[in-house]
């Protein structure tokens, strides 16, 4: 069978608040660790969503709308970068999982 | 809500859920906060409910045609090199009757029906107005007053009460803000759960998985499956889906600098994995955080006054080689908590030893005794000579074994002893077989 690219897979995905232009980001990434002093920048690997990716000059940035909340990155960030928090049902993003 | 709470119960899984069902029969005045949509919204699973607790909850719940998706009377444990698959494999009829002991669960599905079960129990109990399901709350903080948890503290708001189960799952924030976890927990023994759901036409599925009714097969796969890092793989059949997946050790994923969906990707790829799943769609993708069932990183203490700790949320799980097991410690660790908290209410004391009771009935469960005799296996099942070189080893083993070349046939032990020599040393064999007959 045909295998999905992430994107793909993600698109199969219900997102909370999706019509709401600005919510509220329940991950906060100091990205200055992540580029300055971090020796590995795993998040931008390990993140099974891909919110963390890395530009044409290495640099890491962090987007909250693909989230789907796992958590991985709370515990492979050892850097002290990311502060972790659960979405909030009304202003945030987060998932709805129609199987689970 | 000017009264307060017997008890304040943190997430609707199946931790929480199974202590609300026990706080409802009890006669419990509770409320059931959940942050999700609705319960089930937000967890994720394999998943197999083993063991029969659930027939505790739900008696008869197999005469219903909700929540759960298929009983397993079919099991089966694959090794995988990158080529093949050598599978030890059992079905017995023996699983066939209920109460059976393991179901295929949906989460999303699962999680709301067993909700609507408790809500039925509420309203059969004398507070049928007063005891609450609350779905779409996020609780923000555990009030504490002299270090004892007094309520929670919910969009902006506080409610009260004499007791809080905290069944919020893995991701434990509130359990470390009370203080009973690190406020950072390292991946080393975390594993990452990559997940799809496949649809098929369920007849389709039925004959591919030899199903019967609602007969349902598990298979858990080593080696090859999760290229390279430690961990494995699953496949479970739901009523028309499969569920398949991967558990990647964190710190492995993060040293070998893997995608956890590319690895899944190659998964679904692999000649055997790619012939039993053809044809299907994918309609959902997810991934979870879980624990790995090593005590070393679990909370050593699991309540302070007025306050107990169950579930994932207290990193119970265990996998030692033939299941996965999660749910089922949920469920009971929940049922436990809940008839902690009822003794409590009766005694009129919810201090700090007498919330210390649930962890010393835990102790005396099933839970913390295989929880503690099979952490040798645990720790053997990330041993990389048992998660890359022995299904290397089998899987060539197995290619001699069952070729027929019309020319003389070696003896078995000297087709085994070519493929240990090819993929490990008798060395590290005889020291995995010392470390298996203590795990076992």
């Amino acid at each position: 069978m045909k295998l999905l690219s992430l994107p793909e897979r993600l698109g199969l995905i219900s997102y909370r608040n999706q019509a709401k232009s600005d919510i509220k980001p329940h991950i906060l990434v100091n990205t200055d660790i992540c580029n300055s002093t971090c020796p590995h920048k795993c998040t931008t690997y390990v993140c099974p969503a891909n919110c963390y990716t890395k530009d044409e000059n290495g640099k890491v940035h962090f987007q909250v709308e693909d989230c789907i909340e796992c958590g991985t990155c709370m515990y492979a960030c050892d850097q002290g970068a990311v502060s972790w928090e659960f979405p909030d049902p009304e202003i945030g993003r987060g998932v709805t999982w129609n199987y689970g | 809500m000017d009264e307060k709470f017997d008890c304040i119960i943190v997430g609707a899984g199946v931790a929480g859920l199974g202590a609300a069902m026990t706080l409802a029969r009890n006669n419990m005045k509770f409320l059931l906060i959940e942050k999700g949509e609705f319960p089930g919204a937000k967890n994720v699973s394999g998943g197999v409910l083993w063991g029969n607790d659930l027939a505790k909850l739900v008696p008869n719940y197999w005469e219903e045609d909700g929540g759960w998706d298929r009983f397993i009377n079919h099991r089966r444990l694959t090794f995988m090199d990158e080529q093949s698959t050598f599978s030890v494999d059992f079905k017995s009829s023996h699983f066939n009757e209920p109460p059976y002991t393991g179901v295929v669960v949906l989460r999303s599905k699962f999680d709301r029906w067993l909700a609507d079960k408790v809500q039925e129990a509420i309203d059969a109990s004398d507070y049928a107005m007063d005891s609450f399901i609350a779905p779409n709350i996020l609780v923000e903080e555990i009030l504490l007053e002299d270090d004892k948890a007094v309520g929670i503290k919910a969009g902006g708001d506080e409610f009260y009460s004499d007791s809080v189960i905290l069944a919020e799952g893995v991701n434990n924030l509130l359990t470390r803000q009370v203080g009973l976890q690190d406020k950072y927990v390292p991946a080393d023994h975390m594993l990452t759960g990559v997940k799809e759901i496949i649809r098929y036409d369920q007849k389709v599925l039925e004959d591919r998985f030899q199903l019967n009714g609602k007969s349902g097969m598990s298979n858990e796969f080593v080696g090859y499956a999760t290229n390279g890092v430690e961990g494995g793989g699953f496949l479970y059949t739901n009523k028309d889906t499969i569920s398949i997946g991967l558990v990647l050790g964190l710190k492995d994923l993060r040293e070998k600098e893997q995608k956890p969906h590319d690895i899944l990707n190659e998964f679904k790829k692999h000649p055997v994995i790619a012939d039993t799943i053809r044809g299907g769609e994918v309609v959902e993708y997810s991934a979870h955080i879980v624990s790995s069932g090593d005590k070393r990183v679990m909370p050593k203490q699991l309540y302070k006054a007025g306050l107990v700790v169950c579930g994932e949320a207290a990193n119970l799980l265990l996998n030692a080689g033939k299941a996965i097991q999660g749910m089922d410690y949920a469920m009971r660790s929940g049922i436990l908590a809940a008839e902690t908290i009822t003794e409590a209410k009766k005694a009129g004391d919810f201090g700090e030893s007498a919330m210390k009771k649930y962890q010393d009935t835990l102790e005396n469960s099933y839970i913390m005794k295989d929880i503690n005799n099979f952490q040798d296996a645990v720790h053997l099942l990330h041993d990389p000579v048992m998660t890359q070189k022995m299904p290397n080893l089998i899987c060539d083993f197995g290619r001699n074994f069952f070729s027929i070349k019309n020319e003389p046939t070696p003896k078995s032990r000297e087709m085994l002893k070519g493929a240990i020599k090819r993929h490990a040393s008798y060395w590290e064999l005889i020291k995995l077989g010392a470390k298996g007959a203590k795990a076992l």
